[in-house]
């Protein structure tokens, strides 16, 4: 009898520790799996040459003097889109908001590129990322 | 009370990891600013990338190793070099010198283009044809301006086409009349297999380049892991968090050809870039992707093509006479997924496919 109850508490207190276990495993995650899909800045460049790196966390305008044109881009709401540009194409523009990493926003006739990146600086971390997209 | 223990410990453990994911996020680096080629180096290994616009289209090439500098440097400058030699917008160009005058003598580079460009037609029934640029001029692919041509016009130009008008006479390659090239549909991949060559030269054991979205993969990752590459999903091509499925590889080239990358509307109906040679129209195959997994880059440009032109039921038919040289990833217009035996471990994609073998 005696025995019966001890087992009965190592029960509750093991199934207390498991589900802290699945608990805060399950938080970690959570905050991996986002840290791994959101960039949280957009680097700019352009023909190759790094024109600037900028945080997304802050609202902006970009002004980038492309090559034989100009491009304004935006970051706002933690958002990069191409607000404008007197390119030929109007192909920047029309791409949309990028905001997770590795997206990216290419003006070929300006020869500039906006990708958003990681904070840390190293590609290729999580495994769940993609490496490389194929188009 | 040892249990107790246990779960104060546990809950501690998880609050430091978390406190450490927080701090790392926080931890932003500006500091790269004006900094051309980025290098990372820690212990054992350092790194180089370097993005750049040639052919038409943005590449990225990065490297990892002691000399992944001097071998991103020479890639860049091998992409420049063959950009040159291919381009048929760069009047110095040797094609464009073969275009003009007729006649050329090959260089090692045109011979090697030449052999891929001669066994995919032949073996393909003329799915891929580097003779029908007249025709693409015609479409006005090669300009900012499309339209659909008159079909007199088509006919015109579809009588002087055919890689077997071509004249190969030891080094010389004559064109037939009124005919020219263009190695456009394979020109990406060969030189990304120019840049694997150098990757190699250069002791590099991991590296990968993408050319305007053909990926080729040197080795596999630093931690050892196989690369990760995503395939782009037609419906929403821009869209890298909505993807056709992922394959993992080690030394190949991933390259894909879709209707959906060019094309131009007239009169409510679509006309994409991926021209039938015979036809003279834009290939009506019933696909819409077409991925080719090879360790050949220069083939499995060439073979995007030329599978997406002969359509599922050719394509599966050339594969399996030629399985050890690639393996296939095809979306049909029904969004029907089908793949080659050989990557279904490789493969995975949260949307259903088929396997053929």
């Amino acid at each position: 009898m005696n025995n019966g109850k001890k087992g009965k508490k190592r029960f509750k207190n093991d199934f207390l520790l498991i589900g802290g276990l699945i608990i805060s495993g399950g938080a970690v995650l959570v905050l991996a799996l986002f840290n791994g899909h959101n960039g949280n800045s957009v680097e700019v460049r352009v023909d190759g040459e790094i024109q600037g790196i900028y945080s997304l966390s802050e609202n902006q305008t970009i002004e980038i003097n492309g090559t034989g044109g100009h491009n304004t881009l935006i970051i706002e709401n933690g958002k990069a889109l191409m607000k404008d540009a007197d390119c030929p194409d109007q192909l920047c523009v029309r791409q949309g908001e990028i905001s997770l990493k590795g997206q990216s926003i290419i003006c070929l006739p300006h020869k500039v590129a906006a990708e958003i990146t990681d904070a840390d600086n190293s590609d290729f971390k999580s495994e769940s990322d993609i490496d490389i997209i194929v188009k | 009370m040892k249990q107790k223990i246990c779960i104060v410990l546990a809950i501690l453990c998880s609050v430091l990891i978390l406190g450490a994911c927080e701090k790392n996020s926080e931890n932003t680096d500006f500091s790269r600013q004006n900094d051309n080629i980025s290098q990372i180096s820690d212990e054992s290994s350092s790194s180089a990338s370097k993005e750049i616009f040639a052919m038409d289209t943005y590449m990225t090439i990065t490297a990892y190793g002691e000399k992944s500098q001097e071998a991103v440097d020479a890639a860049v400058m091998e992409i420049q070099r063959l950009d040159k030699l291919l381009s048929v917008g760069n009047s110095s160009s040797e094609v464009c010198q073969l275009n003009n005058s007729g006649n050329i003598k090959m260089s090692e580079d045109i011979k090697e283009l030449m052999k891929t460009s001669k066994w995919i037609f032949e073996n393909t029934d003329g799915a891929y044809d580097i003779t029908i640029y007249p025709l693409m001029e015609l479409w006005g692919f090669t300009k900012t301006q499309q339209a659909v041509p008159d079909q007199k016009d088509i006919d015109t130009i579809l009588s002087c086409c055919g890689f077997e008008k071509l004249k190969i006479d030891n080094e010389t390659l004559t064109l037939g009349k009124n005919q020219g090239i263009d190695f456009g549909g394979i020109a990406k991949g060969y030189t990304s297999a120019r840049i694997m060559t150098i990757f190699k030269e250069y002791g590099i054991n991991s590296g990968v380049v993408s050319l305007g979205g053909n990926v080729q993969c040197c080795g596999v990752k630093t931690d050892g892991s196989l690369w990760r590459c995503g395939i782009t999903n037609p419906d929403a091509p821009d869209d890298t968090t909505n993807l056709l499925g992922v394959i993992n590889v080690r030394d190949k080239a991933v390259i894909t050809s879709g209707g959906y990358e060019r094309f131009f509307e007239e009169n409510g109906q679509t006309y994409h870039h991926i021209m039938n040679p015979k036809t003279g129209y834009p290939a009506d195959s019933g696909l819409r992707s077409v991925t080719i997994v090879s360790e050949n880059g220069t083939l499995a440009d060439g073979l995007s093509t030329a599978c997406f032109v002969m359509g599922r039921d050719r394509a599966v038919q050339f594969w399996k006479n030629n399985k050890d040289q690639f393996d296939m990833i095809l979306m049909t217009d029904k969004n029907e997924i089908i793949i080659t035996e050989g990557i279904k471990e490789a493969f995975s994609s949260d949307m259903n496919y088929e396997i053929v073998d």
